[in-house]
């Protein structure tokens, strides 16, 4: 755990978010909007080597059109998926503008290529900053922003009592990204 | 003369008062440093290679916010919590609390004597990174309990730290003669596949999640404050189980009454692990306040104190229901339904113990031999071991990829 981030947040005001983790997350994971069986299938079904078909999936997931990248836009986001390491995002500033202009695609590539980086979402980013943890609104996959969006939702994961840690088969990104996305709705 | 051997008598006393404070401070780092060692010896004595850890490191975790002010039950209700050894009011607390951190030591240590084997055999990179961690994880709260028993608790908690290293499970097939066994029966059995495994996590791991939760509102604070962080950890450890068992019944290579047989094994003595109905111990350790109910601070009824095992015990028995629930919607069509077997089947320990009941609770009536008949027909057999192996050439378990 990184001493400077937790410098910037009011721990004490994390305590009523923390109680209500396991009802958040019900709340949003099995909310019909989010298919919940359809993204715990997702977990197993995606998997190296990545192709196309697996991206169309994610995207089906995500209610996305799926993608119609030239085939070097591609091959690269393909490389970008079997190199990036998480908790890095620095990454992202190798890829091109047609690949960075939909952050929220790309979060969904990420975060089911490695369980790891957290979907983007407006109401999880809005959760956040109802915590003190100011995320810039943005469109765009700018690794800054978006390491901090994961950054933060680490930091929560880090710092949240035991009690929030319900048992479910899905990462535990997603347990508190999508009990943020509720908290942030409200 | 007299005169003189007392004055040394009481010159060596004060020497001794003030020599033994010392000592204290000077030989703190060495003592916990020492038992680091010995914890080094053990690792390779029991067959666990250091270089599997990687790059984890183990450390000591505290989190003090749950763990709570003040005493929240038993007869010192209300007062504040103790933060130190001589702020507990008895001996005889001092040596529960001891006796309760040595006990759960021992279940860390003797869960990676049973399991390490089990690595080279991983039905996927997937689950064999997960074994891992929880094996990191286990030696992890093993370090934390040793540290507290050496931190707190002078020459009889070093004492006991050492000997969580002493003792080797009778499951370790890495084990030499005349090593004494762990203290617990569930962590003496052997884990001989990656079935029993799942089953172990699910079902034995989940009893470990009980106990750490009853824990963690002990009145002894560096205690209660060990208990958050291991309860972080040991949910990953039971959700590998019951993910691992409901990617098995997804694969539906393995059958469901096959599966059956793995769960009657483990569930009896999975409850057998909550101790002794009418437990005296239990009924002094919430006296105390060292050890509370599984639901201490959720629930308003007051404890019956006379059966304080029994109630955490059908707590657990209720959330193996609800999860072999869960479980039994993953069945390929035609399975049978899995069922949790009675908690009164196949007990040795409580007052079910030496009787015999049916997997659905009923008693059994015929002779020894029809119950040793019957004992075969539902728990694993000779001929089931080498089925099993059969089963586990296939795609037995939903293959889950490692991501990195």
């Amino acid at each position: 755990m990184l001493a400077f981030p937790m410098l910037v947040i009011d721990r004490e005001s994390l305590k009523p978010f923390f109680e209500r983790v396991p009802e958040l997350f019900q709340q949003h994971h099995h909310d019909a909007s989010q298919d919940a069986m359809g993204y715990e299938e997702l977990l197993y079904r995606i998997h190296r080597p990545f192709t196309n078909e697996m991206l169309d999936v994610i995207d089906e997931w995500m209610g996305l059109e799926q993608q119609s990248y030239r085939e070097e836009d591609a091959f690269r986001l393909h490389l970008f998926l079997l190199a990036i390491r998480y908790p890095d995002t620095l990454l992202l500033e190798s890829l091109d503008e047609v690949l960075l202009g939909d952050i929220k695609r790309l979060s969904g590539y990420l975060h089911f290529t490695k369980h790891t980086y957290s979907i983007w979402d407006e109401d999880t980013r809005k959760g956040l900053m109802k915590l003190g943890l100011n995320i810039p609104e943005t469109g765009y996959a700018d690794a800054f922003i978006y390491g901090s969006y994961c950054a933060s939702i680490e930091l929560i994961k880090d710092l949240a009592p035991f009690y929030s840690f319900i048992e479910h088969d899905v990462p535990r990104q997603r347990l508190f990204q999508a009990a943020l996305a509720s908290f942030g709705r409200e | 003369m007299p005169e003189l051997i007392r004055m040394r008598v009481h010159i060596v006393a004060v020497l001794r008062t003030v020599m033994s404070s010392t000592a204290v401070v000077q030989d703190y780092t060495p003592n916990f440093q020492g038992w680091i060692d010995e914890f080094q010896e053990w690792q390779t004595r029991i067959g666990f290679d250091p270089s599997w850890l990687g790059d984890y490191r183990f450390e000591i975790k505290f989190d003090w916010d749950t763990a709570g002010e003040n005493i929240e039950f038993g007869d010192f209700e209300g007062m504040p919590k103790w933060h130190r050894r001589m702020q507990i009011p008895q001996q005889s607390i001092r040596d529960a609390i001891i006796s309760m951190i040595s006990v759960q030591g021992d279940t860390e240590f003797a869960s990676v004597e049973q399991q390490h084997h089990l690595l080279e055999s991983a039905p996927t990179e997937y689950d064999r990174k997960s074994a891992l961690r929880i094996m990191c994880e286990e030696q992890r709260h093993g370090w934390q309990m040793a540290y507290l028993l050496c931190t707190h608790f002078g020459e009889h908690g070093i004492r006991e730290a050492m000997k969580l290293l002493e003792r080797n499970s009778a499951g370790n097939p890495f084990r030499s003669d005349g090593e004494g066994e762990r203290l617990l029966g569930s962590f003496n059995e052997p884990i001989d596949n990656w079935l029993d495994f799942f089953c172990f996590t699910h079902f034995i791991d989940r009893d470990g999640k009980f106990q750490l939760k009853m824990l963690s509102t002990s009145a002894f604070k560096p205690l209660a404050a060990s208990m958050g962080p291991m309860l972080k950890e040991e949910s990953f450890h039971l959700g590998t189980g019951a993910n691992g068992l409901r990617r098995i019944v997804k694969a539906g290579v393995i059958p469901c009454a096959f599966l059956q047989k793995y769960i009657n094994k483990w569930v009896s003595t999975g409850l057998d692990l909550f101790g002794v109905d009418n437990s005296s111990s239990a009924q002094w350790a919430y006296v105390y306040g060292v050890k509370g109910r599984f639901d201490e601070r959720e629930t308003d009824l007051d404890a019956d104190r006379e059966h304080l095992n029994e109630a955490s015990r059908m707590l657990y028995y209720q959330e193996l229901e609800d999860e072999m629930t869960r479980m039994n919607k993953a069945r390929h069509e035609g399975e049978p339904e899995i069922l949790i077997p009675s908690d009164k089947f196949n007990r040795g320990i409580g007052d079910f113990a030496d009787s015999h009941y049916t997997i659905e609770g009923d008693a059994f009536d015929g002779s020894d031999a029809e119950w040793e008949s019957y004992l075969a027909s539902v728990l694993p057999s000779e001929q089931d071991i080498k089925q099993l192996s059969e089963y586990l050439k296939q795609d037995w378990i939903q293959y889950r990829e490692w991501k990195d």
